[in-house]
């Protein structure tokens, strides 16, 4: 039975304050005494600091606090433990934050910075992938075999590498009757949240607290205990409503720098950044890659074999993208059945702005490039792209890419409800095509606790170390306890957002929220049961075994009368041993993968919960101009039984409207120096509500024991995987081959179609 | 800083006299300075409680359209949907819902974008601006308005009051099409304005294109009129197609490169002279064009 049905309508609980205007965001909280913080960046990509002077700046009227790295601990920080809170020595990227200043306001923060004195030595500007990787090229960390152990794999300008090999893929290809190989170019684009950061302050004796638009305020608060040298019960991080996230929120930002300036200015201190900060500054960008990919299959359309190499923009730092390549070793090999693979992925490190988790970290854009190669493999055997992968895709009982033999799966369902939800195989006009794509992505099982409590009158609190980051997720907490003690969703309260209330959660990242703290949140509903049906039993003289709880009220299974109501119940527990529950169960096993040898291994081969999906998109072309209209997206997901239908079904939308974006307008332009061209909405063009097509939604609600509550898995980042892919293969049944360029932009659609009339 | 809230136009051309800007919807203005484009004028007086700014008049001579109307205004009054539809297209197409409630056709028209939307359309109906200050009123005709990329020849302490077109003769349509990436929020990386006069046989008798941001200020294709005169539509698109793609002087930017613009103003072209025929004979086509017939794709 569906937790949620459509006929029972689910008010989010943050819904009201949202839709209203009178929710509360970082930038709305002002405190006595609050001072303005600005940072300086470095403006240049490259360069040594030669001198670096904030003496005048000090002296401006109005400024209380100026920092820099001399004034905070020496720390690194970072998945390798690449950066410094503030630039030291030398400055890798423009949005390096050199010093920070907290003022009266935000004239005199500006005055303090314009007073600050920094010369540098320019340093060569490393951009281009290729080059960075090739011998002799100027290297980004000169010294990073200093900076520390670390556990990747790490060589010149190579971040961190990943390889997988099975089989063998020479023999493999050399048995192959076809060999296809592809090369594509994704731009590295943005997260984009409507919300730019904000981070607020206040110090009390040697206590900090501080509210910031963080989807992971636990990994913040660890971030600011290790950079600060604080124990955790000294800082605590709260967040407010949040204004959306998209991955690029998460990580830890900025709370270092604000905590450091008000422990130094002794007055609370808010920092909110502009839109044009919020594009150059963060370590969370969706990372520019190269895909080169060859693949051997027969005239039966067998694939045989698979070479892959790949190369990603990490950036000037690694934030938390070490396990990029990996994941992107696997989206470059996708949900197919091939058994000789060989695939080599380098994070290699940039002057650009770091890369880091935006929605789906490296999935869009390897699997836009593995799509379109795979439409081009169907096209060298003349089997029609749905087919082809009804063909080679993996199924239940089968062996995907890296030997992991896969439970009952909905890939082949999601293949068929796809393709059938747009009608594939319709009669189109000449100008119009429709195009298919799979995607997956793995789920992430991991520690994460909860606090239930009932009171006396019924009704109940949840305390969550879950972070909301506008999907919904923790919002759909209450369904879920009240399922276990037969009340309903609005009889619980959310205490949310607060690392000094609730236990430890990894935060809005990976999915994770329902997966995770949906688990904890049973564990901790169901003790209370347990009390429940032993005050019950006491009350209607049967054995606790016997009880069930059911709208609101205890009785014995079977017979509805007598009944005692839950409320009553609990005002009894509330003068004694009063209805307490805790929960943070064991996290769910990662499958094994069999037979892959891999280097540089972040335990991502076998994958817990796989989610699968199937997109098929119609599109017109404006063959003149080159400009691309979605008319229509019919989406398939396997993301086990679906808990919240309302909320889920908004994470396809949004996922398929971001991907649109990806495919066709957003991507971030640099300069040869490194330097973002299009910081700023006007030229970094997001989709907007009239840009949306219909979207039609099929899950394929298949019961996945050992993941989610419920046999559910994750949705939020799985509907951002297959829709750019989608895309381009229809834009390639149009012109007749791929666009090799994302965004494919109308004037690189237009390109391609010139090339292809010159040649 | 300064702030007057301008209660008749002799106030504001007083204010304007005494150094200050004018400030109508601000869409431009608040923007560019959010931006970092510009800051904010030390001195500004808003216009916009002017109501005799707001006026709209139609009669047999042709049409004045005060500054302050709105871009929403624009696209849906009737007079200028039906008889100068042009201009109502490009108006439908400003912005987003919030910018076509606020920005003024006069901001618009003094702002001087290359990009702008309502100037093309403006041009080949052949508006003239009516400028006033303390010392006079004169009229401007739009080829001799703009000079450069947000420059003007209007003098500092000048204030567009109106915008005024002749009326069109019998068998006349006019169409404003865009290029486009997105279908909000947008602005022109290219696009075309044409007005078609047609005689009986459906031949052109008179017509004229003007074309967005494909040179410092909106540019109008030389001898248009003439160069279609006699031809039937479909056979004067493409020849007006290739002039506007010969007259373009685009640049590459973000948007677009050199040639792709140069390309896509022709195509551009060939669809507002395309639209403005078959309105001039009679057709309903909805406001605005990108919408209706699909250009750029769209639906």
């Amino acid at each position: 039975m569906p937790l949620l049905t459509e006929s029972k309508r689910f008010i989010r609980p943050d819904g009201p304050d949202k839709v209203t205007g009178s929710g509360r965001y970082v930038a709305d909280i002002t405190l006595t005494g609050m001072l303005t913080a600005k940072f300086l960046y470095a403006g240049i990509s490259h360069a040594r600091i030669t001198r670096l002077d904030v003496s005048a700046a000090r002296q401006v009227p109005g400024v209380f606090a100026v920092l820099t790295q001399e004034d905070v601990p020496d720390r690194r920080f970072g998945s390798v433990a690449d950066r410094t809170l503030f630039a030291k020595d030398v400055v890798r990227f423009e949005g390096e934050v050199v010093a920070a200043v907290a003022a009266i306001d935000a004239d005199a923060a500006q005055k303090a910075l314009d007073a600050v004195v920094v010369e540098y030595e320019p340093l060569p500007v490393v951009t281009d992938l290729e080059a960075a990787i090739a011998d002799g090229s100027p290297l980004v960390h000169e010294g990073w075999a200093d900076y520390g152990p670390t556990s990747v794999e790490r060589d010149g300008n190579v971040a961190s590498f990943t390889s997988m090999a099975r089989g063998d893929v020479e023999k493999g290809l050399a048995e192959a009757d076809h060999v296809i190989s592809s090369r594509y170019v994704a731009d590295a684009s943005h997260a984009a949240p409507i919300e730019p950061r904000g981070v607020l302050a206040q110090w009390e004796g040697d206590r900090v607290t501080i509210w910031s638009s963080t989807q992971v305020p636990f990994l913040a608060r660890d971030g600011v205990c290790e950079t600060l040298d604080l124990p955790t019960n000294r800082v605590r991080i709260i967040v407010p409503h949040m204004g959306g996230g998209f991955g690029g929120k998460c990580g830890f930002h900025y709370e270092a720098h604000i905590a450091a300036l008000a422990r130094a200015a002794r007055r609370p201190v808010r920092l909110v950044f502009s839109r044009h900060e919020e594009f150059i500054a963060p370590d969370r960008r969706r990372e520019g890659m190269i895909i080169e990919i060859t693949t051997g299959l027969k005239n039966d359309g067998t694939l045989i074999a698979r070479r892959a190499r790949v190369l990603l923009d990490c950036g000037a730092y690694s934030a938390d993208s070490s396990f990029f390549p990996h994941m992107a070793a696997m989206h470059t090999l996708g949900p197919y059945k091939i058994d000789n693979i060989g695939v080599e992925v380098s994070s290699v490190y940039t002057n650009h702005q770091p890369s880091g988790s935006v929605r789906a970290p490296t999935a869009p854009q390897a699997c836009w490039a593995l799509e379109s190669h795979t439409d081009e493999l169907a096209a060298a055997v003349d089997i029609d792209p749905v087919v082809f992968r009804q063909q080679n895709c993996v199924d239940t009982g089968e062996t995907g890419v890296a030997g992991q033999v896969y439970d009952e799966i909905g890939l082949q369902e999601c293949i068929r409800e796809a393709a059938a939800g747009i009608d594939y195989g319709q009669d189109l006009e000449d100008d119009e095509a429709i195009g298919v794509a799979v995607g997956w992505w793995p789920s992430f099982p991991g520690a994460s606790g909860a606090y239930v409590k009932i009171d006396s009158d019924g009704k109940g609190v949840i305390t969550t170390g879950a972070q909301e980051c506008g999907t919904g997720s923790v919002m759909t907490l209450p369904i879920l306890a009240a399922a276990e003690l037969g009340m309903e969703p609005e009889d619980f309260e959310l205490v949310y957002q607060d690392t000094s209330a609730a236990p430890y959660d990894e935060g809005a990242t990976g999915s994770q929220t329902i997966l995770n703290n949906g688990r904890a949140i049973v564990e901790a509903a169901q003790q209370i049961a347990v009390q429940l049906k032993n005050l019950a039993a006491e009350k209607l003289e049967a054995s606790p075994a016997d009880i069930i709880l059911v709208d609101g009220k205890a009785h014995v299974a079977g017979s509805p009368e007598p009944a005692v109501p839950i409320a009553r119940l609990a005002r009894t527990a509330a003068g004694g041993e009063m209805l307490l529950g805790k929960g943070s169960g064991t996290p769910p096993e990662y499958p094994s993968a069999v037979g892959v040898s891999c280097v540089g291994d972040s335990g991502l081969s076998g994958w817990a919960g796989p989610q699968f999906s199937c997109h098929a998109v119609k599109i017109r072309l404006d063959r003149e101009t080159g400009v691309v209209r979605i008319l229509g997206v019919s989406t398939a997901h396997d993301s086990g039984v679906i808990i919240n239908p309302i909320g889920a079904s908004g994470q396809v939308e949004g996922g398929v409207m971001m991907g649109i974006g990806q495919a066709l307008t957003e991507g971030t332009v640099y300069s040869e120096d490194g330097a973002q061209e299009n910081p700023a909405f006007l030229d970094y063009k997001l989709q907007t509500i009239a840009d949306a097509p219909p979207i039609s939604i099929h899950f394929a609600e298949i019961h996945t024991p050992g993941m989610g509550p419920h046999g559910s898995k994750p949705i939020a980042e799985a509907p951002n995987v297959a829709t750019a892919a989608a895309i381009s293969n229809a834009i390639a049944k149009l012109i007749g081959r791929p666009v090799p360029h994302l965004p494919m932009t109308a004037p690189r659609v237009w390109g391609t179609m010139q090339r292809r009339g010159e040649a | 800083m300064s702030f007057i809230i301008a209660g008749s136009i002799n106030e504001a051309l007083a204010a304007l006299a005494a150094g200050a800007r004018p400030i109508a919807g601000g869409t431009d203005l608040v923007v560019g300075a959010r931006q970092g484009k510009a800051h904010l004028p030390p001195s500004l007086v808003a216009i916009d409680r002017l109501d005799e700014l707001d006026h709209i008049e139609s009669g047999e001579h042709g049409i004045r359209i005060g500054a302050m109307v709105t871009h929403s205004r624009l696209m849906t009054e009737p007079t200028i949907v039906s008889g100068y539809s042009a201009l109502a297209d490009a108006a439908a197409l400003v912005g987003s819902p919030s910018t076509r409630n606020i920005g003024t056709l006069g901001g618009n028209i003094m702002n001087a974008s290359p990009a702008m939307d309502t100037g093309a359309p403006l041009m080949v109906l052949g508006a003239v601006v009516q400028l006033r200050s303390t010392a006079g009123s004169r009229a401007v005709e739009l080829s001799d308005l703009w000079t450069g990329p947000g420059q003007t020849s209007a003098t500092a302490d000048e204030l567009c009051v109106a915008i005024e077109i002749p009326s069109c003769p019998a068998r006349s349509g006019s169409a404003y099409v865009r290029l486009e990436y997105r279908r909000a929020m947008e602005i022109a990386v290219v696009g075309a304005a044409a007005s078609v006069t047609l005689a009986d046989d459906g031949t052109i008798v008179d017509g004229a294109v003007a074309l967005t941001a494909v040179a410092p200020t909106i540019i109008e294709v030389d001898n248009a009129g003439t160069s279609m005169t006699g031809l039937l539509p479909d056979a004067a698109a493409p020849v007006i197609a290739s002039a506007a793609s010969d007259v373009a002087r685009p640049i590459s930017d973000l948007r677009g490169s050199e040639s792709y613009r140069r390309h896509t103003v022709g195509v551009m072209a060939a669809r507002a002279v395309d639209a403005a025929a078959r309105r001039a004979a009679g057709e309903e086509i909805g406001v605005p064009v990108n919408r209706a017939i699909g250009v750029g794709a769209s639906l």
